[in-house]
């Protein structure tokens, strides 16, 4: 008997969590918006007019906006304040009851990810979340005035690290993610300022601890393979999506680097950090930012020295480190509602003004990316920030790098820290660059075209050939040009050997005897359109014109 | 191989004893598994026969039935209320009504049931509002949601189908009844039994309702994610949709197939050391806790009490606390290298890679959960051991055995015989000990030559560390964090199957009774 009954609570318990999580299903997203009914419908109604609302009569964005907004724990208050100011100053009648929670810039695009419709409509983030956010769907495009006001009040760096594919996806609010040193001016001799083997010697003479966070962040490792000319370019689709890489790390110059960074690693001195704390447990140097600035002020006093980064030598090249001088950026989540959205932006727009950015320079000493307030006569006084500045000539501006790159970047210190022998360090830069290579994930099988077509993209699917049993097959258009050359390799791959000189059927149609065809390349005579099959069996390509 | 009769066992070496016991164990490996493929096909034959009963006797009902109960079949309930049973009539003509409103209302059962196989049509889109110079989103179909309402619909429909089943053997049960020429049972007889003999039903239901609710549907989604490509960038909602891939995340883990290596040598390596740091774990805290408790249970020890407490202090201080602040000290620069350089062991700047180097932070990280997991077997050993008769012991020394002897032939069988199965929960808990391992050295240091692109795996990463690396790491892939839970439970419940019938709790079950 009791068997139906409890058929029936089970029954009854499912039906209410079905009912009750069915009804919500369509709502949720929108649910946070304006607030009170009366200025909801405020809002609404005359959204209906906006474009021809004569002026002096109420924006079409006020409202009240219930908001949450993510910053960094020291800029909480900050925020706070700024955010009452935009509510007495602006004139589109805008009003926000914002809660500002502290969240820091590091984590902010972990959190924002995880859980988007959780995440701060307003939050403060590091550049090397940018395009992981982007892909994420958890930043909003900027409207196109918006745009055209960051775009010319904000230095072209900040501009370029807020930007995917020539559309704005946030807001520049700091120019100063870059790294120098901070140095004790009681252990260390200021005339080695300029050699990272004295200071090295310096440090472990007086047994004092030079502090680089290599082993720790691919940020820090950087700074060695940028100082030897090793480059890491990453190119992305207008979605986000990376497309192609230029890295040179695994080179002859990224093992002057890998040596050059052997050589502080496997010091004794050396200590995996960035804290300014460091200096109360007998650190002589750290390398940080200039947000550790106030902290190391606050142990050393005036022993604290700050200074560009030093030199390495190795089998008598000299490289000075470089860095990555990289941007914290404001993000607005996307919304449904686009009152809200413009609200939002507004607010965005007020934060990282020229007026905003100095406000959060006085009270934080973070350095602008505004270009008048950069040339505040305070900014430009402050030590930290000269010291960034006396750095910029060997900075790398940091572009749009996949989340991964992180990572990956991230063991190459450990790996040179245990490679005994040249044929160590080579083996640890070769491993990274393979790594690399399985970010993009490359389909590596059948063949593409690569050439003037297609710029040269060797990673890129679009021409890639069909298999029909072994044949290979692929139409393609040729556009006119000066060099109507490619040939067939094998995706991410170099190969030369299937060119002009195994063409069997059509070679009147390609150009023989350029003599600058040093590649074996397929030049053809004319643009058109071509059918080319690859054999790879008997290792032959015809070419037939359409 | 030979069979000893028990005179010419007892008569062989002890190697020889050993080794014969050895050949036994794996002589019979094959038979247990052919036994358990026979069980496997035994318990499908009776599923089969009794689900062939149910559907024979659904169609006898049917077919012997009368004009109401045939009319049940299709209107719930209908046989109780024309029979005069309201209260039941009721509640299965309401479940019908519930669950056709369900099923068929705008995004119900049926919406869900048929967006399952694609899990959504149509992800969100961007557009550009001139009106207020900004861009809007336009979400539209939940991958998340849909998967998870499909999988609560089928839950809902196979209810649906068992109440279904109840109100046609009620029918059937009535009507015998009636023409036994007996009284139905009225509601409030029904409500009467609900406390009286049906009363452990009446209390079971509600913890067996939460156990499917939060506990077996949760879990039957998690799966299901391991068969999809929910990760960052396709989170079925905000960005992208996600969608079934099959096998593909498995084969992947697994290293099946023609796609990359990099996950399953990673997940060997991780797997391995997981199993060594459990094994560690365990055993180090088990024998150095009982040995503790052995030696101030001792007799004539001073200050018993005083030094249980100082052992018990380390539970009271919370881990979070306790190990970050250890991990501190372990560091390169931490309290222990500086007092060892300051006090002359260590010369300058020379400093043990406690928590730095591949086998000084195993070893660290196992050395350090001795300290906190000490006391907790030392507690439970201490209660143990008084626990055993002193008389044993008092006759083993009459017959003169050492104390290593009374400890191998009295105190540890008996220990082992109570404490077995905290010992194999400890074992399946360190598995998955996050805690310590995240806590003192984050994973690390970094393993270099484990892929980077699995979440930047260290040496001293467990599954469940890396699990969470993987979720939290750039890409966010979810399936593969569902994919190592469910390689986690079946290495587990092996592990554990096995262990479990090994136990001398389990094997002997008289011996200290």
């Amino acid at each position: 008997m009791m068997k139906k009954m409890l058929a029936f609570v089970l029954a009854m318990a499912m039906i209410f969590s079905l009912a009750a999580c069915g009804g919500g299903n369509n709502a949720t997203t929108a649910a946070p918006t304006t607030t009170a009914g009366g200025q909801a419908n405020n809002t609404t109604t005359t959204a209906a007019q906006p474009a021809t609302t004569p002026a002096g009569t109420a924006s079409p964005l006020a409202g009240t906006y219930q908001i949450k907004v993510w910053a960094p724990d020291a800029a909480v208050e900050l925020t706070k304040k700024q955010i009452d100011d935009f509510n007495s100053k602006n004139n589109d009648g805008i009003k926000f009851e914002a809660t500002v929670e502290a969240v820091s810039e590091g984590e902010a695009g972990t959190n924002v990810i995880t859980d988007v419709d959780a995440a701060g409509d307003l939050y403060f983030f590091a550049q090397d979340q940018f395009a992981r956010l982007v892909l994420a769907g958890g930043l909003s495009q900027l409207g196109k005035g918006a745009a055209d006001i960051v775009k010319s009040t904000n230095d072209e760096g900040a501009v370029n690290a807020s930007s995917v594919g020539g559309d704005l996806y946030a807001y520049p609010l700091t120019a100063d993610n870059g790294y120098f040193m901070y140095y004790d001016k009681s252990a260390v001799d200021e005339a080695h300022l300029g050699s990272l083997e004295d200071l090295i010697a310096d440090c472990e003479k007086g047994e004092k601890y030079f502090c680089f966070n290599v082993e720790g962040s691919a940020w820090y490792a950087a700074s060695f393979f940028f100082g030897a000319g090793c480059v890491s370019e990453w190119t992305t689709d207008a979605d986000g999506k990376f497309t192609a890489v230029n890295d040179t790390f695994s080179s002859d110059k990224g093992l002057i680097a890998a040596k050059g960074m052997q050589k502080l690693v496997t010091s004794k001195a050396y200590i995996d950090s960035s804290d300014a704390g460091e200096f109360s447990k007998g650190a002589a140097v750290v390398v940080s930012g200039p947000w550790a600035y106030n902290d190391a002020k606050a142990i050393l006093g005036d022993n604290l020295g700050a200074a560009e980064l030093p030199s390495y030598t190795v089998d008598g090249t000299t490289c000075h480190l470089g860095n990555f001088s990289g941007y914290k950026l404001l993000g607005v989540k996307p919304t449904t509602d686009p009152a809200r959205s413009a609200a939002l932006h507004k607010l965005a727009q007020y934060l990282t003004s020229e007026e905003g950015q100095l406000e959060r320079f006085q009270e934080l000493a973070f350095g602008p990316a505004n270009k008048n307030a950069q040339q505040n006569a305070e900014v430009q006084a402050n030590p930290g920030l000269t010291a960034l500045a006396a750095q910029a000539p060997y900075s790398t501006v940091q572009g749009n790098i996949p989340g991964t790159w992180w990572e990956i970047g991230k063991v190459i210190a450990t790996e040179i820290k245990e490679a005994k022998d040249e044929a160590g360090l080579k083996a640890a830069l070769e491993s990274y660059n393979s790594k690399i290579q399985d970010v993009l994930k490359i389909d590596t099988s059948g063949y593409i075209l690569v050439g003037a077509w297609n710029g040269w993209n060797n990673n890129d699917d679009a021409y890639r050939m069909e298999n029909k049993d072994g044949a290979f097959m692929f139409t393609l258009e040729v556009p006119e040009s000066d060099y109507m050359g490619g040939r067939i390799v094998t995706p991410g791959d170099w190969d030369t050997d299937k060119g002009c000189t195994i063409v069997t059927e059509g070679k009147e149609l390609i150009d023989l005897e350029r003599t600058d065809n040093n590649d074996n390349n397929i030049i053809f005579k004319e643009p058109g359109t071509y059918v080319i099959t690859y054999n790879q069996a008997a290792g032959t390509i015809t070419i037939v014109k359409k | 191989m030979k069979q000893y009769t028990d005179l010419e066992y007892l008569k062989l070496s002890k190697f020889r004893r050993g080794l014969h016991k050895l050949a036994a164990f794996f002589l019979s490996i094959p038979r247990a598994i052919a036994g358990l493929f026979v069980k496997i096909g035994l318990f499908l034959k009776n599923a089969a026969l009794a689900v062939g009963r149910e559907i024979k006797d659904i169609f006898l009902t049917f077919k012997n039935g009368d004009w109401k109960t045939r009319l049940s079949f299709f209107i719930m309930g209908f046989g109780n209320l024309s029979r005069g049973q309201i209260l039941r009539g009721v509640l299965f003509l309401l479940f019908q009504a519930v669950f056709i409103f369900f099923m068929v209302k705008p995004t119900g059962g049926l919406y869900w049931l048929s967006m399952l196989p694609s899990l959504g049509k149509e992800g969100p889109g961007k557009a550009y509002d001139p009106v207020y110079d900004t861009y809007v989103t336009a979400f539209n179909d939940n991958s998340f949601q849909i998967l998870l309402y499909g999988v609560l619909t089928i839950f809902f429909i196979i209810a649906c189908v068992i109440t279904w089943r109840i109100n046609v053997r009620q029918n059937k049960l009535a009507q015998q009844i009636l023409d036994s020429g007996k009284p139905l049972k009225s509601g409030k007889d029904d409500l009467r039994s609900m406390v009286d003999d049906n009363f452990h039903k009446t209390l079971l239901a509600l913890p067996l309702a939460g156990i499917l609710i939060f506990t077996v549907m949760p879990i039957v989604f998690m799966i299901l994610v391991a068969f999809t490509n929910y990760d960052g960038a396709h989170d079925g909602y905000t960005n992208a949709l996600f969608t079934w891939v099959g096998l593909e995340n498995i084969n992947t883990m697994l290293g099946i197939g023609a796609g990359s290596k990099v996950y399953a040598a990673t997940f060997g390596e991780i797997l391995l050391w997981t199993l060594m740091w459990a094994f560690f774990a365990t055993f180090t805290n088990y024998f150095l806790g009982m040995l503790v408790a052995m030696m101030i249970n001792k007799k004539g020890i001073q200050f018993k009490k005083g030094w249980r407490t100082i052992l018990v202090m380390t539970i009271a201080i919370p881990q979070f606390i306790s190990l970050l602040y250890v991990s501190k000290m372990f560091a390169q620069n931490g309290m222990v290298n500086q007092f060892l350089q300051s006090i002359g062991v260590l010369k300058g700047l020379n400093y043990i890679p406690f928590l730095s180097k591949e086998w000084p932070a195993r070893i660290s990280v196992i050395l350090i959960n001795i300290w906190i997991g000490i006391p907790y077997v030392m507690l439970i050993a201490t209660g143990i051991l008084m626990n055993i008769p002193q008389d044993l012991y008092e006759s083993a020394k009459i017959d003169g055995a050492s104390g290593w002897k009374q400890y191998t032939k009295i105190t540890l069988p008996y220990m082992l015989f109570i404490t077995g199965p905290y010992l194999l929960t400890t074992f399946t808990s360190n598995m998955n000990n996050f805690n310590v391992i995240y806590l003192l050295t984050s994973g690390g240091p970094p393993n270099p030559t484990a892929s980077s692109a699995a979440g930047s795996v260290g040496f001293t990463d467990l599954l469940i560390t890396w699990l969470f690396k993987i979720t939290t790491g750039a890409e966010s892939q979810y399936y593969f964090a569902s994919v190592i839970g469910i390689l986690v439970f079946i290495v587990v419940a092996i592990i554990s199957l096995v262990v479990y019938n090994l136990l001398p709790s389990v094997k002997n079950e008289e011996d200290f009774q």
